[in-house]
């Protein structure tokens, strides 16, 4: 775990040109997007979602890969360690986020190019599901305990909620949808369905998208451990005041 | 014993006492909370289990296999999947639609919808109806029209220019 926690001055840095290549990364995306790259044949300039949708869904999938990985590290007797709970809490709150704004984008392209806000559509529907069960790890993690037991039922927890994962990138493919099949390597034909300066805005959104999660997460993660010192002082100043009332009586 | 010394020994007693009552009483609310926590989270994920099991799964009939179980079906409401066929589509009025679905082969749906239709309807396009067949007939009158639209994303104008001042158009 050392390797979490270099040293601060230069994880400051890290982080202000992790901020700066995403905020570069955005803006540059939603030039491209908004601007430069054509219409499409059939969508028109509905299309234009694509370079913010599909990039939100990717890195809710990161962050919940993470939170795995982390819980599962948390939960291995050699490496556990109360940091890893910590990063697995602070990627799965931008993953909440990320989803929820997966679903937003994804309602608001829907009724132009569907016709609906909404449907239970087999990918729709299980990710709501994942939306709904990240919010229940994070509301997990929010129910005060002793900090040792509260990681070990959030990674739990996490692994649980894992498993819709993998079925919300596969319900495209698994069942019968109204949401299209995935555009960018699609599992089934390993091709790609979009070219030109569409697919290259589309690869620069993934890449700005990730360093922002990547930017949101270092925050989160550091919040996290002064979150803790902090608690950690309250304690320690409540059994301080405990013992000095007791020595006073 | 004195007075003093009983006051003495029962002062961190009572402290004791006090120290467990808290802990007690947080271990309550830990438990209170985590029941509350369970509740909400087993509430909505059920009723999404059960969405995704009863409706999502089999989100929609393809006009083939509607039309093998149409006796089945019977004017129970369902969402019916197929493609808009060339020079089918007609507006008797302004809120009715007519049009023509097909599946493989020579399986073929007319439809009736009534409502608008998205903006991206048209013909060619996968669609999926939400309605249902009308009396014995295999007429099927929609509600919604909601269009399918493929994975492939192609350029409307692959050839555009740039302009003197360096927009593209």
């Amino acid at each position: 775990m050392r390797h979490l926690v270099p040293e601060r001055s230069r994880v400051d840095q890290i982080q202000r040109l992790l901020g700066l290549a995403a905020l570069i990364g955005m803006v540059a995306t939603i030039w491209l997007g908004l601007f430069v790259t054509p219409p499409d044949q059939f969508m028109g300039d509905l299309v234009r979602l694509i370079y913010i949708h599909p990039p939100l869904a990717w890195v809710a999938f990161i962050a919940y890969g993470m939170n795995f990985l982390a819980s599962l590290a948390y939960l291995w007797p050699r490496s556990r360690d109360l940091r890893w709970d910590q990063l697995a809490g602070a990627s799965a709150e931008v993953g909440v986020l990320f989803t929820g704004l997966t679903l937003v984008t994804g309602s608001i392209w829907g009724r132009p190019a569907w016709g609906t806000w909404w449907t239970w559509d087999p990918l729709l529907t299980t990710t709501a599901l994942l939306f709904v069960l990240y919010l229940g790890y994070l509301a997990l993690r929010r129910v005060p305990d002793d900090r040792e037991l509260r990681a070990r039922r959030s990674a739990i927890a996490a692994l649980i909620a894992f498993i819709d994962v993998p079925i919300v990138y596969f319900a495209v493919l698994w069942w019968k949808s109204l949401h299209q099949a995935p555009t960018v390597l699609n599992p089934t034909t390993h091709r790609t369905y979009i070219h030109g300066s569409m697919a290259w805005t589309l690869l620069l959104g993934f890449v700005a998208f990730t360093l922002a999660y990547a930017w949101m997460v270092m925050i989160r993660y550091r919040l996290g451990g002064v979150e803790s010192r902090a608690l950690e002082e309250q304690i320690s100043a409540a059994l301080l005041d405990r013992q000095l009332e007791g020595s006073h009586e | 014993m004195t007075t003093s010394h009983v006051a003495e020994s029962s002062a961190p007693d009572a402290m004791h006492e006090a120290a467990i009552e808290a802990v007690s009483r947080a271990r309550r609310e830990t438990r209170r909370r985590l029941r509350v926590v369970f509740l909400v989270v087993a509430l909505a994920v059920g009723f999404l289990l059960y969405k995704t099991l009863s409706g999502a799964v089999t989100y929609f009939k393809t006009v083939d296999q509607a039309l093998v179980s149409r006796n089945l079906l019977g004017n129970s409401d369902f969402q019916l999947e197929g493609v808009v066929l060339a020079h089918t589509i007609s507006r008797p009025n302004a809120t009715t639609v007519d049009f023509v679905v097909g599946g493989t082969g020579h399986n073929r749906i007319v439809v009736t919808n009534s409502g608008e239709p998205p903006e991206l309807f048209q013909a060619n396009v996968p669609v999926v109806l939400v309605g249902h067949f009308v009396g014995a007939t295999d007429h099927f009158q929609s509600d919604q029209i909601l269009v399918k639209h493929s994975n492939s994303y192609i350029a409307a104008h692959p050839a555009r220019v740039r302009a003197p001042n360096g927009s593209v158009r």
